[in-house]
């Protein structure tokens, strides 16, 4: 019998409640790779439970798909890049996985999320503005950021919201001029700030997206704007146009500025970010998934390579839960799947599984924009992405590992996160439907 | 191009909390005075201590003079400083490893030093910090507090300009200039445009700290001032809400002071041949954090916010002598004239002492110079209270928030952890129109809570932009330069929790901003 508790928690002797609960696939953390792989295998009909202590990193990120941005200069086309770039970092988690799943996962989830509207392929990134105003490659855009794909260059009106503190539209507008998108091309951006009625105090991203959800609200808005618009063909906007009803609020705009309105997007909390996890987790629900969040799983238990079960902690009780497949997905060190002590002592936190890369994280590098070793540690997998022990033969046949837990990657510095993320979640789905026959 | 001028009556050398007394004693005597520093104000030792205002208890047993000094000024500061202190009162507590025989004689130090201190039950003691060590065996109330560092220096200067002082941060001394037997004044560059000045003044002041071992030198003259590294680490909330020392002979890591939302452990002390070059060592911070275990269990498994060194000026009275362990170097200060010691005029040094005694350094340090400037104008800065301090209302840590419920509606947050809003911000720009962005975390604390410039650089980089302070590459590359400056202080604890913020930190900075590739 195999057993960790890597939080050195005392296994009860008799669990509380729900021993015996068993499912097809549990899941455990609730990002995008855990959500992508959910949904997948629900898809499929299979019994999928999610478990997850909080929400991950979706609700914070700008909502983007990025694949690859830099390799280390921009990439203009990930599908041309991408085969120099895995051969150069065989230990990316790009390395487990072909161009066709890769490009699969990309089309299947345009295809889910369709009521957000994403665009793009791996022929070619987009080029798209960011709140200090640089051009960020990214892969997939929703409709709403969509029209600030600026590779082109062209003729942007930059606005900002007076009292709106996380989105400076000068800066953005007169960074965005001095970029240069592509040969010959050119940007010219002018900033306007325009005022909101109503209470002005420190308007937060969720307030404001809120009351944009008034259409007196959005007109006024509108107006304030035409007032100010000249030849501009497109008006860039912080990303704040409302939560749940953001496709009326940026139609509205657009029909009424007569002309392509697109989202910047800003520092965290990010409202699209919001959009998508809300988004993807209903869809997980809808296809008869379980979620079941700020419920951490603690240690797992097995024997004779198999994972039998996860030992989870609810309100007032643990409980043990028991699957024939497992994905773990519960990110990097950022949102705290990798854990690091005090001696510079990395760890995987649920299962206490060995961690590569680690170099050692206590050699931190002195320039803040240079390599850290940190980014790049995580778990190393085999081809079915099913975690490798330190002999490098996988530990579990049935646990698989998706998302930011996976060693190799510096994502942040690459422009890769968010497709890390949807590819490795797809491809542990397909995996693990491949396995179940 | 004709050279600058200024023409002064007292220039001193070094913007920490001394020179800054200084400035504040002369301008009350009626002096002119030019106060310079190479760098922004109190950026050497005062902008790096861990704020304790001492009562003098902890040197009652092994340094009694020093002991007394701070006892008296402990006293006046209140009076002078309120809102520049926090009255947390302080706690000596002898912990299981501290030897019980020292708090008899700690006890006794106390009250041949006019500390006032009272033993209190080890309940008594739990019930006020209940994250002290419950096997501590017992228990003393001193009057010790916690002092913010910058707003004294500023209230310093701000009172000196206000009567007539010029104050001239980034301006570095180049040369002193001298006749045969005396100092008349220095070249100054400015370290931002390079502009050269002169300055000639009737008297100098080095007031260069762990510094004035190169400023006297520049006169030819010796001062045998030993620069003792002491590190520090800030944890991200209040362990305790006193200030808590163990009862036991000065040692490392043996203080906590609660400051601001933040409380600061310290200290070491090694001595360094080179002030400029006192980086913390992992070795340094992992003794730290489990000396703080003694007074507080689990403080080890605490969030390190920041870790940094300052370098006391250790002045041994007893020149000559190898110093081996700075800790026996006495905290008491001294003034030296150089006429007498070196035959060079009109200038001195003031160096040794500490920021609890910086105003009675610049009291003796201005008498003496009165003398040689014939003022007969006595000290009064032990009565006169400091700007904002009049009311005499001690600061309280929850005045920010108080503040901010009276400000404009319309005045939005710009840093959350430590409660700046942009009007603060364009207050600070209106008084002066040179500010880095590290000065104006000085000013506003930007940039010091737990996200340590996460959220609010951003913000404060692109506010300048949009005021005009900034043009556009500027504001880049002040955002990239305080990034940079904030990772020194977090590089080496980056474990845990505050490992899991620089992570969203640098997320905000290269994946969502992408900072790095932004236009030249």
């Amino acid at each position: 019998m195999w057993s960790t508790y890597p939080n050195d928690q005392v296994l009860p002797a008799k669990f509380w409640g729900c021993s015996g609960m068993r499912h097809d696939v549990v899941v455990i953390g609730a990002g995008l790779a855990g959500l992508t792989a959910g949904i997948r295998l629900a898809q499929e009909g299979l019994d999928v439970a999610m478990f997850a202590t909080g929400h991950g990193a979706l609700p914070l990120a700008p909502a983007v798909v990025d694949v690859l941005g830099y390799a280390p200069d921009r990439v203009e086309s990930p599908r041309v890049a991408l085969p120099s770039f895995v051969a150069q970092h065989p230990e990316h988690p790009y390395a487990c996985l072909s161009m066709g799943v890769l490009a699969a996962s990309l089309d299947w989830f345009k295809e889910l999320v369709t009521p957000l509207g994403y665009t793009g392929s791996l022929e070619r990134n987009l080029l798209l503005p960011t709140a200090l105003g640089g051009l960020r490659p990214t892969l997939l855009a929703p409709e709403t950021m969509a029209a600030g794909d600026l590779g082109g260059g062209g003729e942007v009106l930059i606005v900002g919201i007076a009292s709106y503190r996380d989105f400076y539209p000068k800066l953005v507008a007169q960074n965005l001029t001095a970029s240069a998108p592509a040969d010959g091309r050119r940007i010219v951006a002018r900033a306007v700030e325009v005022a909101l009625a109503g209470d002005p105090r420190d308007l937060r991203p969720q307030l404001l997206s809120r009351r944009l959800e008034e259409p007196a609200v959005r007109s006024d808005l509108a107006r304030s704007i035409r007032a100010e618009l000249g030849s501009e063909a497109a008006v860039g906007i912080p990303a704040v146009l409302g939560l749940e009803r953001s496709h009326e609020v940026w139609t509205d705009l657009q029909r009424w500025l007569e002309r392509p309105v697109f989202e910047i997007p800003t520092i965290p909390p990010s409202l699209p970010g919001q959009r998508l996890q809300s988004l993807l987790t209903q869809l997980f629900r809808s296809f008869g998934g379980r979620l079941q969040i700020g419920n951490t799983v603690l240690g797992g238990q097995g024997a004779n390579g198999v994972l039998e079960s996860v030992t989870v902690a609810q309100a007032s009780r643990e409980i043990s839960v028991s699957a024939g497949h497992f994905l773990l997905a519960t990110g990097g060190v950022g949102t705290g799947g990798i854990v690091v002590d005090r001696k510079g002592i990395p760890r995987e936190a649920v299962l206490g599984l060995p961690v590569t890369l680690a170099g050692s994280p206590s050699e931190v590098n002195p320039e803040y924009f240079g390599p850290q070793p940190v980014d790049r540690i995580g778990l190393a997998v085999d081809e079915r992405l099913r975690p490798l022990g330190d002999d490098l033969g996988h530990l579990f046949s049935n646990l698989h590992a998706a998302g930011a837990t996976l060693a190799g990657a510096e994502p942040w510095k690459e422009k890769s996160g968010h497709g890390i993320s949807l590819a490795t979640g797809f491809a542990a789905a397909a995996a693990i439907l491949e396995e179940r026959g | 191009m004709a050279l600058s001028q200024i023409e002064t009556d007292l220039l001193v050398i070094g913007g920490g909390s001394t020179g800054a007394g200084v400035a504040w004693d002369a301008a009350l005597r009626g002096l002119h005075v030019t106060l310079v520093d190479r760098g922004d104000l109190a950026t050497g030792t005062t902008g790096r201590f861990h704020g304790l205002l001492h009562s003098g208890g902890r040197y009652v047993v092994k340094d009694p003079s020093s002991a007394r000094e701070c006892a008296s000024e402990n006293l006046i500061l209140r009076r002078v400083a309120a809102d520049c202190i926090e009255d947390t009162g302080g706690l000596f507590v002898t912990t299981p490893v501290d030897d019980p025989a020292y708090a008899d004689r700690f006890v006794e130090g106390c009250g041949a030093a006019d500390i006032p201190v009272e033993e209190i039950t080890v309940g008594a003691a739990l019930a006020r910090e209940p994250r002290l060590n419950p096997r501590i065996s017992r228990a003393f109330v001193v009057p010790d507090a916690s002092i913010d560092a910058w707003k004294t220096v500023w209230a310093c200067v701000r009172g000196a300009t206000a009567r007539g002082a010029k104050v001239l941060p980034y301006h570095q001394v180049m040369s002193l200039t001298m006749t045969a037997d005396a100092v008349t004044g220095a070249y100054l560059r400015d370290a931002r445009s390079g502009e050269q000045l002169r300055v000639r003044a009737r008297c100098t002041v080095n007031a260069a700290g762990a510094w004035s071992r190169r400023v006297a030198e520049l006169a030819g003259c010796e001062v045998g001032v030993v620069p003792g590294k002491g590190i520090m680490i800030a944890m991200n909330h209040r362990v305790v809400n006193t200030v808590v020392n163990r009862c036991t002979m000065p040692g490392d890591g043996d203080i906590i002071v609660p400051i601001r939302t933040v409380s600061v452990i310290g200290t070491t002390d090694i001595p360094v041949s080179d002030p400029d070059h006192i980086d913390p060592t992992r070795e340094e911070i992992a003794e730290m954090m489990e000396a703080g275990e003694a007074l507080v269990p689990g403080f080890s498994q605490g969030r390190a916010l920041r870790v940094w060194a300052g370098a006391r000026p250790l002045f041994p009275k007893t020149t000559g002598k190898q110093v081996s362990d700075t800790r026996e170097v006495t905290r008491s200060h001294s003034v030296l004239d150089h006429e007498a010691l070196d035959g060079v005029g009109n200038f001195l040094t003031i160096t040794g002492g500490k920021f609890t005694t910086f105003r009675l350094m610049a009291k003796d340090a201005l008498d003496l110079a009165a003398r040689k400037l014939d003022l007969s104008a006595e000290c009064t800065t032990a009565t006169v209270p400091l700007p904002d301090s009049e009311s005499k209302r001690f600061y309280w840590i929850g005045a920010r928030q108080e503040e901010m419920e009276h400000e404009a509606p319309d005045d939005p947050l710009i840093c959350e952890c430590e409660l700046v809003s942009r009007g603060d911000l364009q207050a600070a720009l209106a008084r002066r129109s040179d500010w880095q962005l590290d000065d104006l975390r000085r000013a506003l604390r930007i940039g010091m809570g737990p996200c340590q410039g996460g959220f609010c650089a951003f913000r404060v980089a692109a506010t300048l932009h949009r005021d005009g302070q900034y043009d556009r590459l500027a504001a880049n590359h002040a955002l990239g330069a305080f990034v940079e400056e904030r990772w020194k202080g977090v590089k080496l604890i980056s474990w845990g929790d505050q490992l899991r913020q620089t992570r969203l930190d640098q997320w905000i900075f290269q994946g969502i901003l992408d900072v790095e590739h932004l236009p030249k």
